[in-house]
């Protein structure tokens, strides 16, 4: 089976890579091993690859499954099967602001992020209104005045503005397995296998 | 320049197309299907009585009068407007077949070009298990006359899962999510709506695993297991007679149970089924039952029917290495523009003659040169043969 796992400049994380080991996959070629690179184990094919090529790929059936985060899921809304949450990368997509709120929210904020889509369609649910602009470190936009917050993953605005307040979660994100349309038809079998040995590997961890 | 999401087709490609089609639309006629051909525009409000998401996005543009028309965005749809306008006092069965192209503003990431060319059936009056299976059957013939290998068609049924949750008994919200979740088969949603509307672990677990499992093993076991209603066995017990039936047609190892199948389009109604191939991420084929679609045209027939998108089966067809040939090499002859009865003749032997001027190079293999009152003929496999008219001839029917 032809998996990807979405690197977005660094190795797979650790825990990520112990749980598949623990599932029975062979990890070892993949430990340590930078994207974009593809390994070739024990008759499977492992692609480390950025978030949205893994994607992708997936969706043209070159990958048969992937694990990739919640966010990126979110964001891009591929059609994939979301088939497992696998627990590793637990963090937080959150609306971020400025401390200083004594301005009140505008009627129709500015926000800064690298999920555009996410952030138009969870104002739009909530029947706010927003204006949503792409900024790869969102984190620096309030900063610069350029915007009233921030649509980001809660460790990285912890971590690059830790100036700004989180003001909402808008959802809980961690890394998840997900399966191509094609592969749950043409490799059911072995899908089937691989889920129920993640899962006894979570309920063992 | 054209339009984001439009496509030239050139040859050979444009070749294999055409044969792909040609190979299809016999499989078709061989069952009893006939060819219909609907217009690139209908009025909006005839496609919007489908009530298909996908229409939102479709091209509309106003006519002369100001009535808003629309390019379609499928097939099906027209077949039945045209069904139920020009076939209410025919006979039924009605057996249709189409191969044409739809068109959909582009859209990156769903992996098609914004037109499409499908090749599809609808049949129309029957309600039986043996129409479902003869639509399943006729896809796996299509596609095993294309020497297709490896394909696979997941079957499935929208009655089995919409029983399903009926029967947990939600509030209409949490019925509404819960169907969301699982059309987007999202797991984890899926169990945290669950958790919220009290459904109990075993039966949340039973679905999940119906749901999860596409059926190799023992997605009929669970599915009955699940079956909680009389609908729902049902759903269930049509499933596995289109099954069978499928299976003494001669393609039992083409099918698969799949009861976590669902498609997008709202007015499938009872089985639906997908087929897929090695290599191609999405569908290459889908289709289904819907029992309600020609009722929105005030004629209460049910109906049956599938599309294969052409240009992703034939993405499967090369990638599985069993592209149809397309048309044979083109004999190019030098002087046989100054010749028209040697091109004919040559033409009447089955040959394709591209004429060119006497003078002209020597572009592509096989190239036929008249020289004088001899002529030289440089075959595809490097070989040259020289000589009169006869031994040009006697050379060309020796390949």
């Amino acid at each position: 089976m032809k998996l990807g796992l979405a690197c977005d400049g660094g190795p797979p994380p650790a825990a990520l890579l112990d749980l598949l080991g623990t599932a029975g996959l062979p990890v070892t070629a993949a430990v340590g091993a930078g994207p974009p690179v593809l390994i070739q184990a024990e008759g499977d094919a492992w692609a480390l690859a950025p978030g949205v090529d893994v994607l992708t790929a997936c969706l043209h059936g070159a990958l048969d499954v992937a694990v990739v985060g919640k966010d990126l899921l979110l964001e891009r809304q591929p059609e994939l099967f979301e088939l497992l949450d696998l627990r590793v990368d637990l963090d937080h997509l959150v609306y971020a602001g400025v401390a200083d709120s004594s301005r009140g929210e505008p009627s129709r904020p500015r926000v800064a992020t690298p999920y555009p889509g996410c952030t138009w369609r969870y104002f739009a649910a909530a029947g706010r209104q927003v204006e949503p602009i792409v900024f790869r470190v969102a984190a620096l936009a309030p900063a610069l005045g350029l915007a009233d917050g921030v649509v980001d993953l809660q460790s990285r605005v912890e971590a690059e503005a830790p100036d700004l307040v989180v003001r909402e979660e808008i959802a809980a994100c961690s890394l998840r397995l997900v399966a191509g349309r094609a592969a749950r038809t043409l490799c059911a079998g072995r899908l089937e296998d691989l889920v129920e040995r993640l899962r006894a590997a979570l309920e063992g961890s | 320049m054209i339009p984001e999401g439009m496509r030239d087709v050139l040859p050979p490609e444009s070749g294999q197309l055409r044969a792909i089609e040609t190979a299809l639309c016999r499989r078709f006629e061989a069952y009893g299907y006939g060819e219909v051909r609907t217009p690139w525009l209908e009025y909006a409000e005839t496609l919007e009585v489908a009530g298909d998401d996908t229409l939102e996005a479709g091209y509309r543009i106003h006519d002369q009068q100001g009535h808003q028309i629309m390019l379609r965005t499928d097939m099906t749809v027209p077949v039945a407007r045209l069904a139920a306008a020009r076939y209410r006092d025919k006979p039924l069965p009605l057996r249709f077949y189409y191969v044409a192209p739809s068109i959909r503003p582009w859209a990156p990431q769903r992996s098609q070009d914004g037109e499409f060319v499908q090749a599809g059936v609808e049949l129309l009056g029957l309600r039986s298990p043996q129409a479902d299976a003869e639509c399943v059957t006729l896809l796996c013939d299509g596609l095993a006359a294309l020497d297709l290998r490896g394909f696979r068609v997941a079957l499935g049924t929208v009655a089995f899962y919409t029983a399903l949750v009926d029967s947990l008994g939600l509030a209409d919200d949490d019925r509404g999510k819960l169907l969301e979740a699982l059309a987007d088969r999202d797991y984890p949603l899926l169990e945290s709506i669950a958790g919220k509307a009290d459904v109990s672990d075993e039966v949340l677990r039973a679905l999940w695993r119906t749901l999860e499992l596409s059926g190799t093993r023992d997605g009929l076991t669970q599915a009955r297991k699940l079956a909680s209603s009389d609908a729902m066995e049902e759903a269930i017990e049509h499933l596995v007679e289109v099954r069978d039936l499928v299976a003494d047609a001669g393609f039992g190892d083409a099918v698969a149970f799949d009861f976590g199948l669902l498609q997008d389009l709202s007015y499938y109604s009872g089985v639906i089924f997908e087929a897929y191939a090695p290599g191609v991420g999405l569908p290459i084929a889908s289709g289904g039952r819907y029992d309600g679609l020609l009722g929105r045209f005030d004629w209460d027939i049910p109906g049956v029917g599938f599309a294969i998108a052409l240009d992703r089966l034939q993405e499967a067809l090369e990638e599985a290495g069993a592209a149809p040939a397309a048309a044979p090499a083109t004999l190019v002859f030098a002087g046989g523009l100054e010749e028209p009865a040697r091109a004919a003749e040559l033409r009447r032997a089955g040959w394709a003659v591209a004429t060119v001027s006497e003078d002209a190079d020597p572009v592509a293999r096989p190239f036929l040169r008249r020289k004088g009152g001899s002529y030289s003929l440089d075959l595809t496999g490097g070989d040259t043969v020289t000589g009169g008219w006869r031994d040009i001839l006697r050379a060309l029917e020796r390949r």
